[in-house]
């Protein structure tokens, strides 16, 4: 079989798929780099990684635009015979090869990647790890997860879930490494690990997949805090705090249970100080992504020296600043309610962007200003459906400042200090991750800037 | 009729485990219907009414207090363990109750109180009056007020110790609840034979089982908070003992308001009661749909141990109880943890004393889930009588007596509950426009077949169709949906699947039902087939409040199944 072949096929299918980044742009050029036969026969299990070349990308929060190049992860299952079930999964039919599969969805295929795991296989050069007691039943039926966006989650049974980084990035995956980091520390707001997959990338060794502990009473907090929206819009006049759907209760849990993650990563991964200089780094950085913005969005202008201003407040700030390692892209749809309390998921940063930068060591008000962003969210995104009724605006604020008030009071349980009295530099996040925002929906969904502009008109009058 | 030709024996086969699939329905004698007119239900009008409750599909009734009683605390103060209440009849009235619901196939449980009795009964004015004669040691008596310093006081709000004086005998008696509620020594094997005395009595005349009354009480320590001690485990499961070997197919359901974690202790290896009420969950039913949300009820029954295999949960949405309302409302909910354990008997005035139908709001859609709920969550339903018929309350009456008036039988003179003056009944009917007689009443339902009578009936009748209800495994399925609880009760080839949407709005659900593959779910009410369960998540859609309940029949898997 040639590699042309596949190459073609993937190159109409992939940009239709959800976890592919930039699907605007199409995939301009598709070349397999690595190419290894897991399983020989009918059907054959092959992994691919793919690099896919696509025009310069746009800039993203943390990752300049440098690379036009991305390495995706494709194992496909290739049979001789139409599977009517694996129809969704079909890639292509390719004269002389076969049919050929997306492997995630093949429930055989996932078998034998599942058993590979248990026993700690090695094979053509994947290492397949078991976490050390994590007890995997190498039988359970697998199913591809729905709703996921850059990977591909696989469920297997009710215990497992294995996420499939479709985005290959030479070196440890911050969500593994820090999943393993909190599991060997017995938290219990983790979802444990039970393995991984991994091989070497640019000759460093890269991870391809996470097996972890399956949250099957779970839900997304995202889906929950809409749940209290939905039902506080549904109520006549009653306030934030009078509805049944209340969530600050949740919302403070979800403050403890964050505080308590951060400590065990202090505790566990490497901390450090900013000093001075690197405190005005950190305010030139935010500065800069202002300046590029203000010259995407001119509706951002009239804020802009405001924010500037709160950026440089930043400068200001005497003591040394605690960094360490956070979750990086911290908000309700990472975390999810199980049925013995929260869950922190997804502790991978941005898909895409180089380790070291996902890596970095940040002051973890950088995550807490992504959750209180998430609740301006989550408020407001039932308000899209009402047309402006500023009732409805006004108990959209008043929820988000309930569970916003009720989030810090959560963490300040745990570790003893509100968030809020490092208001200078949690503003400052919180504007800088407004800004993303702002840049980020008058591209793609335009109806939806009044939501970080609203914000950032709050946050630049408190 | 006389005690002679009673029969003890009901006329079904020996069924070891009737309990875990029945349902029970509690009945207020008082409130039931009067046979004498004198304006308070009784025994007999009970019997009168039990063809009613066969219709409905009841498999067992649980009588509230039906023992002579100076009713100071709502007859559980008993007078006297062999005498029935005089207002309800008297033994040949209870008799034949117990006669012709067996006769229909009904069984019947009462109340009784071993802890204590009323201040009144001869036990005590023997014990108080002569403190070496045969019942001096009935109580638990002492010279001062010292001892037993940490047992808390239950009802905080009228009694200041567990010790009281008695002026006749000279010395202190012991009390776990109110004053004139002295509690038995049952450290004195006379106390504990008499009291099984107590129960033999009952259950030759043909009762088919107690709720045991405050049963973490019996024993007292020192040094110890009184409550759960080995001691009263050891007499309890010697009851049971004698139950089982003389009485089979007889049931013992503990009232122990704790922790589903603190009362699976009741059940010992199966060789102590063999239920319990899951308190807990009641409240977490309501706070589930008040939040639009399942994690309340997730989490209690995630949280609840699994329990001997000849043991059951009894479950209920409402009793004559109050439902402490504000645990569900309050906006910390672990709160309700310590809120339990200040409450052990669920009588503190925190709560709200309405029926289920008020506190619905008078919701059809509602009433309809929560009643789903009931009968298809892990244990025994426990129906309060009237709510089949979205009884109303009076929130006017003092203490409890709110939810406690007359069942509604018909639109005539008192409700059809008694033909007495309407100025001598024991409480007043409900008259407001909503929940009146007039327009709310079992006749009038009867004739509507979609009242909600009828259709509490055929859910009951649904039930009863599959036993996996009462006797199959739990299992919660995850739902993409967090305003859906959806779970598959399994017992052998009877698997039901059951949905419920806790939102008052329309909710899609994606379930993860591959372990199902190829089945297709037949919807239990319709009969309606749906579309067979493939490999991808399973999409319904439910309108607000909406629940289905599915079989999931056992069939060949479909060809092209992936070999896993």
């Amino acid at each position: 079989m040639t590699n042309r072949a596949i190459e073609e096929i993937l190159r109409d299918w992939l940009p239709r798929q959800r976890w592919f980044a930039g699907k605007d742009s199409g995939a301009e050029s598709v070349r397999i780099v690595s190419r290894r036969v897991l399983v020989d026969g009918d059907p054959s299990l092959i992994h691919l990684l793919v690099e896919v070349g696509q025009p310069a990308p746009a800039p993203t929060l943390h990752s300049p635009a440098d690379s036009n190049a991305v390495l995706y992860q494709v194992p496909i299952s290739i049979r001789s015979e139409l599977s009517p079930n694996l129809d969704h999964a079909l890639i292509g039919n390719v004269d002389g090869v076969g049919l050929v599969y997306d492997a995630a969805h093949d429930q055989e295929a996932m078998h034998a990647v599942l058993g590979w795991v248990a026993t700690e296989a090695d094979r053509e050069g994947i290492a397949f790890r078991r976490e050390p007691g994590a007890h995997i039943d190498p039988d359970a039926p697998s199913l591809v997860m729905g709703g996921e966006q850059s990977n591909t989650s696989i469920i297997f049974g009710e215990q497992t879930v294995m996420k499939l980084f479709r985005i290959v990035v030479p070196g440890l995956n911050p969500d593994l490494e820090i999943t393993k980091a909190l599991t060997e520390a017995e938290n219990k707001h983790v979802a444990a690990v039970q393995g991984w997959l991994e091989t070497e990338v640019e000759g460093v060794p890269s991870t391809l997949a996470l097996l972890q502990d399956f949250l099957r009473t779970g839900s997304d907090g995202w889906a929950l805090a809409l749940t209290s929206v939905r039902d506080l819009f549904a109520e006549g006049d009653l306030h934030a705090e009078e509805v049944g759907g209340d969530f600050a209760a949740e919302s403070e849990r979800l403050g403890m249970a964050t505080a308590d993650v951060h400590e065990i990563m202090a505790r566990t991964l490497p901390t450090g100080n900013l000093d001075a200089d690197a405190i005005g780094d950190l305010a030139d950085s935010m500065r800069g992504r202002l300046e590029a913005a203000v010259a995407a969005v001119p509706d951002l202008d009239v804020h802009a020296s405001a924010i500037g201003e709160a950026f440089d407040e930043v400068r200001r700030i005497r003591e040394p600043i605690a960094v360490q390692r956070v979750h990086g892209d911290y908000h309700l749809g990472q975390v999810m309610r199980t049925d013995s309390g929260w869950v922190l998921l997804d502790f991978e940063g941005e898909p895409g962007a180089p380790i070291a930068i996902r890596a970095a060591l940040s002051s973890p008000l950088r995550d807490i200003a992504g959750m209180l962003r998430s609740f301006d969210y989550a408020s407001r995104y039932l308000l899209a459906d009402h047309a402006s009724f500023p009732q409805l605006e006004y108990r959209a604020v008043e929820w988000a400042d309930r569970n916003r008030d009720a989030f810090c009071v959560g963490y300040a349980k745990t570790t003893g200090r509100d968030p809020r009295e490092d208001n200078v530099l949690l503003r400052a996040f919180e504007l800088d991750k407004a800004v993303y925002e702002v840049v980020y929906e008058s591209r793609n969904r335009p109806d939806w800037v009044h939501i970080p502009l609203h914000s950032i008109e709050r946050l630049v009058a408190a | 009729m006389t005690l002679e030709n009673s029969s003890a024996e009901p006329p079904y086969p020996a069924d070891p485990s009737w309990y875990k699939r029945a349902v029970f329905y509690e009945v207020l004698v008082r409130g039931f219907h009067d046979s004498n007119g004198d304006g308070t239900g009784d025994l007999k009008g009970l019997t009168s009414k039990l063809d009613y409750l066969q219709w409905l599909g009841v498999d067992c009734l649980w009588l509230l207090p039906i023992y002579a009683s100076p009713l100071r605390d709502g007859g559980y103060d008993i007078a006297d363990y062999f005498t029935i209440l005089p207002e309800f009849g008297d033994l040949g009235d209870f008799v034949e109750l117990v006669d012709e619901a067996h006769k229909r196939g009904m069984r019947v449980v009462a109340d009784l109180v071993m802890n204590h009795t009323s201040d009144q009964h001869p036990w005590f004015q023997a014990s108080r009056e002569d403190p070496t004669g045969p019942y001096g040691d009935y109580y638990v008596w002492a010279d001062d007020d010292s001892g037993y310093r940490d047992a808390r006081i239950i009802f905080v709000d009228t009694e200041k110790s567990n010790w009281s004086f008695d002026p006749v005998r000279g010395q202190y008696y012991w009390h776990r609840f109110f004053a004139h509620q002295p509690d038995l020594n049952f450290e004195n094997p006379a106390v504990q034979e008499a009291m099984l005395s107590v129960l033999r009595f009952w259950l030759d005349l043909g009762i088919d089982g107690f709720r045991l009354d405050a049963v973490p009480y019996l024993f007292e320590e020192e040094g110890t908070s009184g409550e759960n001690l080995p001691k009263t485990h050891e007499y309890l499961k010697r009851i049971r003992k004698e139950v089982d070997d003389l009485y089979p197919d007889r049931v013992l359901l503990a009232e122990a308001n704790q922790w589903p974690a603190d009362v699976v202790q009741y059940f010992g290896d199966g060789d102590e009661c063999h239920m319990a009420f899951h308190f807990p969950l009641m409240p977490r039913i309501f706070m589930s749909v008040r939040r639009e949300q399942r994690y309340p009820i997730s989490e209690i029954l995630a949280q609840t141990p699994p329990i001997p295999e000849n043991c059951q949960w009894g479950i209920f949405l409402r009793n004559h109880d109050e439902l402490t309302l504000e645990m569900v409302s309050d906006e910390d909910r672990d709160y309700m943890w310590s809120e339990y354990a200040q409450d052990p008997r669920m009588k503190a005035n925190i709560g709200i004393r309405r029926r289920l139908a008020p506190l619905l709001d008078n919701s059809r859609d509602q009433m309809e889930l929560f009643t789903a709920l009931l009968l298809s969550l892990p244990g025994s339903p426990v129906l309060y009588y009237g709510d089949e018929i979205g009884m109303g309350d009076n929130i006017w009456l003092g203490d409890r007596d709110g939810v406690r008036t007359p069942m509604q039988w018909t639109p005539d003179r008192n409700a059809g509950f008694s033909t007495c003056d309407p100025g001598r009944l024991y409480l007043p009917v409900i008259m407001d426009p909503l929940y009146g007689y007039q327009a709310l009443n079992v006749e009038a339902q009867m004739r509507t077949s979609t009242s909600l009578l009828h259709w509490t009936r055929r859910m009951i009748e649904t039930r009863k169709r599959h036993p996996t209800f009462g006797l199959g495994a739990y299992t919660e399925l995850g739902a993409s949906n967090p305003s859906v609880l959806a779970f598959v009760r399994e017992f052998g080839d009877d698997r039901v699947l059951c949905v419920n949407n806790l939102s008052r709005f329309p909710q899609p659900v994606e379930l993860d039902l591959r372990r199902f593959q190829g089945v297709e779910p037949v919807e239990m009410l319709g009969g309606v087939h749906f579309p067979a369960i493939g490999e991808l998540p399973y999409l319904l859609t439910l309108p607000g409040h909406g629940f289905y309940w599915f079989t999931l029949p056992r069939q060949a898997p479909l060809p092209g199944k992936a070999a896993t």
